[in-house]
């Protein structure tokens, strides 16, 4: 059993610890500081919340994804083929993005993530995992003028992005990590996600993670055991049903168990995350349960990120002292 | 006042003078008494009704001059609420975001006083400006309530009896916010709907409610049964697309219509303005259409804002000149 985070984590600490990321940005956009020296800052920040994870005791940390503006945004600003458009609502959150609109041909052209994972991999104590917005995602959150069928959309992100999966596990990744959400809004479209993950995986030398979130996966499982990835990770905060769809087939793969809830300030305690771990664990074998949040820990105030994963840490361990 | 058509008004929020803003983060790190920073506030505020006055809008507003966040302003004066931290929404913009962590009420009247100077300055109508049940919920964590409705339901009888001490005050017009209204359409409309009931029972006063970011056809026309008098949009952000969703079935409501963009530094034309009026007339009548900002003018700067808030009412009596 070991312990995970999803994806992002706050940039900035609490009031009245100064918000050096936010007052960067600021100086920036007011020419005082340079691309370069915000890129400095975004350094600093990203080896601090990866200090923080490890402090907290996360076994696979991520680089906390400092450096995005959004999880669209990072990607689709360095593929060709994209324009960014205005801001929309990220699902149902208070997070907004912008959208990107494809107006040509959309084709990988340069590494996107790897020097940021380069540079997270040298200065993190824990193992880091890459995270990439997977091809159906994007797509279903874009806007399409250019190829004028959706099908055909989802598959060349998912060929774009194979050749960044194939960067990020020849740049030294053992595990990255997917994200699927945009699935859980449109169920139906499931046979064109199947062959988007083949393409997407095909050929990636690296243990393989899919993660969705802000929802269940009744109606999609067990036909997601069929895709060609090592990790499933699902929301069983928001898809608190999650825990009655996987009781339905034997679970095959690892299980990515999301039991903090990323998006309430509300505290787990220890004893309610040992509960779920030991609930996991009659489904799947402990050795392959990767317990985290229900989702990336930027939904909320840095203090209550980090006190969230002392809790799921301090749950975990209690779930093993239970089982020992 | 009778509605001969294309009354003008502004959706809410005005921006802070610069003495302001200063004064704000004066008080913040303690360098300046509360007491001050409420002078410079009744002076802003003064100006902005000045202004609006020279500028020839037909209903006011105090331009909230006094409030930081739309959410936390309420929430910071009721029980049951606490600040639990900045979050992040977009880019390097952050809010405080609170947390409801006991029931929530309200202990006294919340805008009253500010509505009361306000109109007390002008002989012209000032609107009440209330942020909604489901927006105050939606933009809070809720660490109390077992469920989401409880919540909203609770706080649509406090922003009710509000929006009753504001028609005592003599509010004609009362506009509760609901910006957060399409989150979780499929889900929650009906909530937001039994809320709106709650809190417009009984009021004799102009109701409007302002909606904007998001997928305004998701909950069309299901919004036609939110009851108020008027559902304030944003329709030039999207260059009047929106109508398309209006021509059937058709616009029921009187509909507050934004014709300048809130969020970009370009003043618009009079003669945009006035092509945008001219082009909604022909789906809804004369009759129900209002004339405003697309959204809260506050991330503007003080020029930009008077000059949009210009363009905006020269545009209109072109219109008007046009029809007599």
């Amino acid at each position: 059993m070991q312990t995970t985070v999803v994806g992002n984590y706050p940039k900035i600490p609490d009031p009245p610890a100064p918000g050096r990321w936010r007052t960067s940005v600021e100086k920036l956009q007011r020419g005082e500081i340079s691309p370069d020296d915000l890129h400095r800052i975004e350094d600093e920040v990203t080896a601090e919340v990866l200090r923080e994870q490890a402090d907290a005791g996360i076994d696979v940390v991520t680089d906390g994804q400092i450096r995005w503006e959004d999880g669209l945004t990072y990607f689709t600003r360095r593929l060709t083929g994209f324009t960014i458009n205005g801001l929309q609502r990220y699902f149902d959150t208070n997070i907004y993005y912008r959208q990107p609109v494809v107006t040509a041909e959309v084709e990988w052209r340069e590494p996107i993530a790897v020097s940021d994972y380069a540079f997270a991999a040298a200065h993190s104590a824990r193992p880091v995992k890459p995270v990439v917005t997977g091809p159906f995602t994007l797509a279903v959150l874009s806007k399409d003028e250019f190829y004028g069928n959706r099908d055909q959309l989802v598959m060349a992100l998912a060929a774009a992005l194979n050749r960044e999966l194939r960067a990020l596990a020849g740049s030294g990744a053992v595990l990255i990590q997917v994200d699927e959400p945009g699935l859980l809004i449109q169920r139906d479209r499931f046979a064109v996600f199947q062959r988007a993950m083949e393409a997407l995986w095909d050929g990636v030398n690296a243990r393989r993670a899919l993660y969705t979130y802000f929802g269940h996966i009744d109606g999609l499982y067990p036909a997601l055991l069929d895709l060609p990835v090592d990790v499933l990770g699902f929301d069983f905060v928001a898809g608190a049903r999650n825990w009655e769809v996987i009781g339905r087939a034997r679970f095959t793969k690892e299980l990515g168990l999301g039991i903090v809830d990323a998006r309430n300030t509300r505290l787990e305690t220890p004893d309610e995350i040992a509960e779920a771990c030991r609930r996991a664990a009659e489904i799947v074998p402990a050795s392959s349960l990767h317990v985290g949040p229900s989702a990336g820990l930027e939904f909320l105030p840095r203090r209550v990120a980090r006190k969230k994963l002392e809790t799921l840490v301090a749950g975990v361990r209690r779930a093993w002292e239970g089982a020992a | 006042m009778t509605n001969s058509g294309l009354l003008t008004t502004s959706v809410g929020s005005l921006p802070k003078p610069p003495y302001l803003l200063e004064a704000r983060r004066k008080v913040s790190r303690k360098q300046l008494d509360p007491q001050a920073l409420a002078d410079l506030e009744r002076r802003a505020t003064e100006e902005w009704i000045r202004r609006q006055e020279e500028v020839g809008i037909d209903i006011l507003v105090d331009g909230e001059m006094y409030r930081g966040d739309m959410v936390a302003f309420f929430a910071d004066q009721m029980d049951g609420f606490e600040i639990a931290g900045l979050v992040r929404s977009y880019g390097n913009r952050y809010y405080p975001k609170p947390a409801v962590t006991a029931p929530v009420g309200r202990r006294g009247p919340l805008t009253v006083t500010w509505f009361t100077f306000a109109q007390g300055l002008t002989s012209k109508p000032v609107k009440g400006m209330l942020t909604g049940p489901y927006t105050i919920a939606e933009w809070s964590f809720n660490e109390y309530y077992p469920t989401r409705r409880e919540l909203v339901l609770e706080l649509a009888r406090a922003v009710h009896d509000e929006a009753v001490d504001l028609e005592k005050a003599g509010a004609r017009y009362i506009q509760i916010d609901e910006p957060a209204i399409h989150t979780r359409p499929e889900e929650d409309f009906e909530l937001a709907v039994e809320a709106m009931e709650i809190v417009t029972r009984g009021l004799t006063a102009y109701t409007i409610t302002h909606v904007c970011y998001g997928d305004v056809p998701r909950i069309y026309p299901a919004m036609l049964r939110l009851p108020v008098h008027q559902i304030d949009l944003a329709l030039k952000n999207d260059e009047f697309a929106l109508l398309e969703t209006f021509r059937s079935p058709r616009f029921t409501k009187d509909i507050g219509l934004g014709v300048i963009d809130a969020h970009s530094h370009r003043i618009e034309s009079s003669e945009e303005v006035a092509e945008g009026i001219r082009r909604s007339l022909k789906v809804i009548p004369l009759p129900q259409v209002y004339i405003s900002p697309d959204c809260g003018l506050k991330t503007r700067t003080a020029d930009e804002a008077a000059a949009k808030l210009e363009v905006m009412v020269e545009g209109t009596r072109q219109v008007r000149k046009e029809l007599s």
